[in-house]
């Protein structure tokens, strides 16, 4: 009975958005703030990649809300699962030989090219997200090899607190020094270098080493509640 | 002149800080949430008789408006971000003392984080931007929910959860399929653009949009999380919840109906999906045992009235509908908050475990007995200046179909009137089960009772303080020309 | 027909995962499956965004080297749409799946149907 409504529901849903995406035709450049971008980025930005223009520049305030959120379900999750408050002994195996040497291995070779990506986020795809996820995985790589280390709790919670810190700080003082919040006040340089385009390396720094320290957090919690 | 730009960055540069200053001082993160909302309320004061005449654009990043994204301070949104201080301002000094277990510095900065989101939702004007920090009020409400972790608790944050998150994902589908007909995020450019669209490509954006911000909400078919969600949480998330962020998702469908899409023709839909939110929540609070879902199934009865009055689409009902707004905020966090600590002193939730709390509790009792009193709409309360203005508007429209639908009203509100009117006699009027020993709730619960007390009957005595702020917001509502004018110059 | 779906079968690919993932909402009992839709829901409707952006025979919008031809280059727009979209959906997730864990621990089960003491 549950079924056949639900799929009643969705064929009506499926055939209501068929026809509304006849006036969306696909491979057909469609906007004129997409061109913008592109045509003006690197002079107005200074960043190569106009993604990361898009996103920390253009529309830096989306990516203050979404680092927001991130922290909202770190500290949420952190809420709900610490509640419970009993600290358990469990017997922790530790793991095979292979897999503790494997993951010693690679754990400093995975952070550096999280590093690495966040790093040149304005420069070649990435950024700060993608990198902190990269960082995010070698901790969980850890957890999984060497089972008895635990993250400190305070270097991560202040890892935290001070990337969205740093980020509402550089816009603060985007407000004081260019009349804007957010807007790019420190030198654009020469593009393609590394220290270029203002202030977006710097914000995503801060939102890389956010961003991996929150995940990094959350797998914690995750962990320990298992 | 202040930026309001500092309106969203100051309550969540200081909710990123409060790990910090736990780390230092144990106590302080209790204080930061009121000092960040009285900043709040006094640079909204301080910004109120600026937009009305004109509103403020602020462009952010420092870009020209359709490649950027820009905040409008305008009436509506000085308007909304007053209540939303005031309101989180008077329920943080409440929680000072009624959150006692559990990680209370979590607590505080999530609360401090779903205002934030609140406020951003209103002075945004950017449909991705909206989408942002809507995301942000509902994920800190799905975390506060659950914040007491009993079974009912995490039961209804979970079925909260889906239910908002399915919402959310609608949402985004709308706003993919709105960027792909006009090239363009922002609200004016789009509103500017859709007079030369096809009617019917509307028509699935417009429905997605009134769904997916429908669930929070709490319109008629989408609203079955909201008894669960209300009645579970702790008292004071009950009361910001039922008086800012299901007001906050109304806020939302109105600007994106009345602004965006201009229809005219769904108004009489929206009216009478929002009588039939209205009788179905007071129907169902009348059969209520359980004090608070009760007043969560009010919230859905009210929501109702308010979203009927703003689809009457006269100035004089969008003003009536607004006042509403007002007035139900402001009653329904009063009743939140005395019936914190009337079920904390009567150890349960039931309303007959609530005899003669009226001579144990008399302060608190007597503030429930007006709050009651100014949402039925009673005489020198908010409540009767606000139902005296929709009625108006309602019979001014000189259609039938209105008048038929007032006559719905008026018998939700008799049907208000005996539900309320059943609580208060058990409050007063049954007899005493021991000695009763008069023992008050604590002075940081009774301050902020005291005030919303005075602003209720200050406004009910004087509407004439609000009605000018009022008129002005629903005539941008109304003039979209106006809007689009000022932001794209 | 080949034309329509190869011009098409992006469109028609997300709104697959979309339907299914509300499907898998409505119709099944057990939460952690409910949770998978979540993410598939949320999976399709970022796919969904990311092909609005594109143009056909485009390339990445990024200037590696300083004389490349911008006339063919997809809109970066939906792409800082989806990053922004993909964060939030992890963080959904990641808060869903905590309360999954305490909802196991205060009922021993984890269908819905028997996780009902609320009604009426």
């Amino acid at each position: 009975m549950r079924r056949t409504v639900a799929i009643l529901l969705l064929i009506i849903a499926g055939l209501g958005i068929s026809l509304s995406l006849t006036s969306i035709p696909f491979g057909v450049p469609k906007t004129k703030v997409g061109r913008h971008y592109i045509n003006e980025g690197v002079k107005e930005t200074g960043a190569t990649n106009i993604v990361t223009s898009v996103v920390v520049n253009y529309r830096g305030f989306d990516t203050l809300g979404e680092v927001t959120v991130l922290f909202i379900a770190a500290i949420g999750l952190g809420a709900v699962l610490t509640a419970s408050g009993k600290e358990k002994e469990r017997k922790i195996e530790p793991a095979s030989l292979i897999l503790g040497t494997g993951c010693r291995f690679l754990f400093p070779l995975i952070l550096v090219f999280g590093t690495y990506v966040f790093i040149h986020g304005h420069l070649t795809p990435g950024g700060g997200f993608q990198g902190g996820a990269i960082i995010a995985s070698g901790f969980l790589l850890i957890y999984l090899g060497c089972r008895e280390r635990r993250i400190s709790r305070v270097a991560s919670n202040l890892a935290e607190s001070l990337g969205g810190l740093t980020f509402v700080v550089i816009g603060l003082l985007g407000l004081v020094f260019g009349g804007h919040f957010l807007s790019n006040f420190l030198p654009r340089g020469t593009a393609n270098a590394l220290f270029s385009a203002g202030i977006i390396p710097i914000i995503y720094i801060a939102v890389g080493f956010k961003v991996g320290s929150e995940l990094a957090g959350i797998i914690d919690n995750l962990i320990e509640e298992s | 002149m202040v930026n309001p730009v500092l309106l969203i960055i100051v309550p969540l540069g200081l909710a990123f800080a409060i790990p910090l200053f736990a780390l230092f001082w144990k106590g302080a993160a209790k204080y930061i949430p009121p000092a960040a909302l009285g900043f709040n309320l006094i640079v909204s004061l301080i910004l109120l008789p600026r937009v009305l005449a004109e509103p403020i654009i602020v462009s952010l990043g420092g870009w020209q408006p359709p490649f950027c994204i820009n905040l409008v301070a305008g009436p509506v949104g000085i308007l909304f971000s007053a209540i939303i201080a005031l309101v989180g301002l008077l329920v943080s000094i409440y929680a000072l003392d009624y959150i006692r277990e559990g990680a209370v510095e979590r607590y505080h900065t999530l609360y401090l984080l779903l205002l934030t989101g609140a406020t951003g939702v209103v002075l945004t004007g950017d449909i991705f931007n909206l989408f942002v920090f809507f995301e942000i009020l509902c994920i800190s409400s799905y975390a506060l929910v659950a914040y007491l972790g009993e079974r009912s608790g995490i039961e209804s944050a979970v079925k909260y959860l889906i239910q908002g998150s399915v919402g959310s994902s609608f949402l985004l589908i709308g706003i993919g399929l709105l960027y792909g007909q006009f090239g363009t995020l922002n609200i004016a450019d789009i509103a500017e653009k859709i007079t030369s669209a096809s009617p019917i490509s509307l028509f699935v954006p417009m429905v997605l949009f009134i769904t997916g911000l429908g669930v929070e909400a709490a319109i008629f078919p989408l609203n079955a999380w909201l008894p669960d969600a209300h009645s579970s949480a702790p008292s004071s998330i009950s009361a910001i919840l039922s008086g800012i962020a299901i007001e906050v998702g109304l806020y939302a469908v109105t600007r994106v109906i009345f602004t965006i899409f201009g229809a005219s023709g769904i108004l009489s839909f929206l009216a009478v999906l929002g009588i039939l939110t209205l009788l179905v929540g007071e129907i169902c609070a009348f059969s209520q045992n359980n004090i608070k879902r009760m007043l969560a199934y009010s919230s859905i009865g009210q929501i109702g009235l308010i979203l009927f009055a703003l689809a009457i689409g006269t100035s004089y009902g969008v003003a009536g509908g607004l006042f509403q707004l007002l007035s139900h905020t402001l009653s329904k966090a009063l009743l939140f908050l005395a019936a914190g600590y009337m079920i904390y002193r009567a150890g349960s939730m039931e309303i007959s475990a609530m005899e003669g709390m009226g001579k144990k509790m008399p302060i608190t009792c007597l503030a429930f007995t007006i709050g009651a009193f100014s949402l039925v709409g009673l005489p020198p309360f908010t409540g009767f200046p606000s139902k005296f203005l929709i009625v108006r508007a309602a019979l001014a429209t000189q259609e039938a179909f209105f008048c038929v639908l007032i006559g719905l009203v008026l018998l939700g509100t008799v049907i208000e009137v005996a539900y309320f009117f059943r609580v208060i006699q058990v409050l007063y009027f049954k007899g005493e089960k021991m000695n009763s020993v008069k023992k008050e709730a604590p002075i940081a619960a009774l301050i902020p009772i005291f005030f919303f007390v005075a602003l209720i009957i200050t406004v009910g005595i004087y509407p004439r303080l609000v009605t000018d702020v009022l008129n002005s917001a629903a005539s941008e509502f109304l003039n979209r020309l106006d809007y689009i004018r000022s932001v794209l110059g | 027909m080949m034309s329509f779906l190869n011009s098409y079968i992006y469109y028609t690919g997300a709104f697959g995962l979309i339907l299914i993932g509300l499907y898998i909402i409505l119709v099944k009992h057990n939460l952690i499956k409910v949770i998978v839709g979540l993410g598939i829901l949320d999976t399709g409707v970022n796919l969904f965004l990311v092909s609005v952006g594109y143009i056909t025979k485009g390339t990445a919008p990024i200037f590696s080297r300083s004389e490349i031809n911008s006339e063919h280059m997809v809109d970066p727009v939906p792409q800082a749409l989806v990053l922004t979209a993909i964060v939030i959906g992890v963080a959904v997730l990641a808060l869903a799946l905590s309360l999954s864990i305490r909802l196991y621990k205060h009922y021993g089960t984890l269908n819905l149907r028997k996780i009902r003491e609320q009604r009426w």
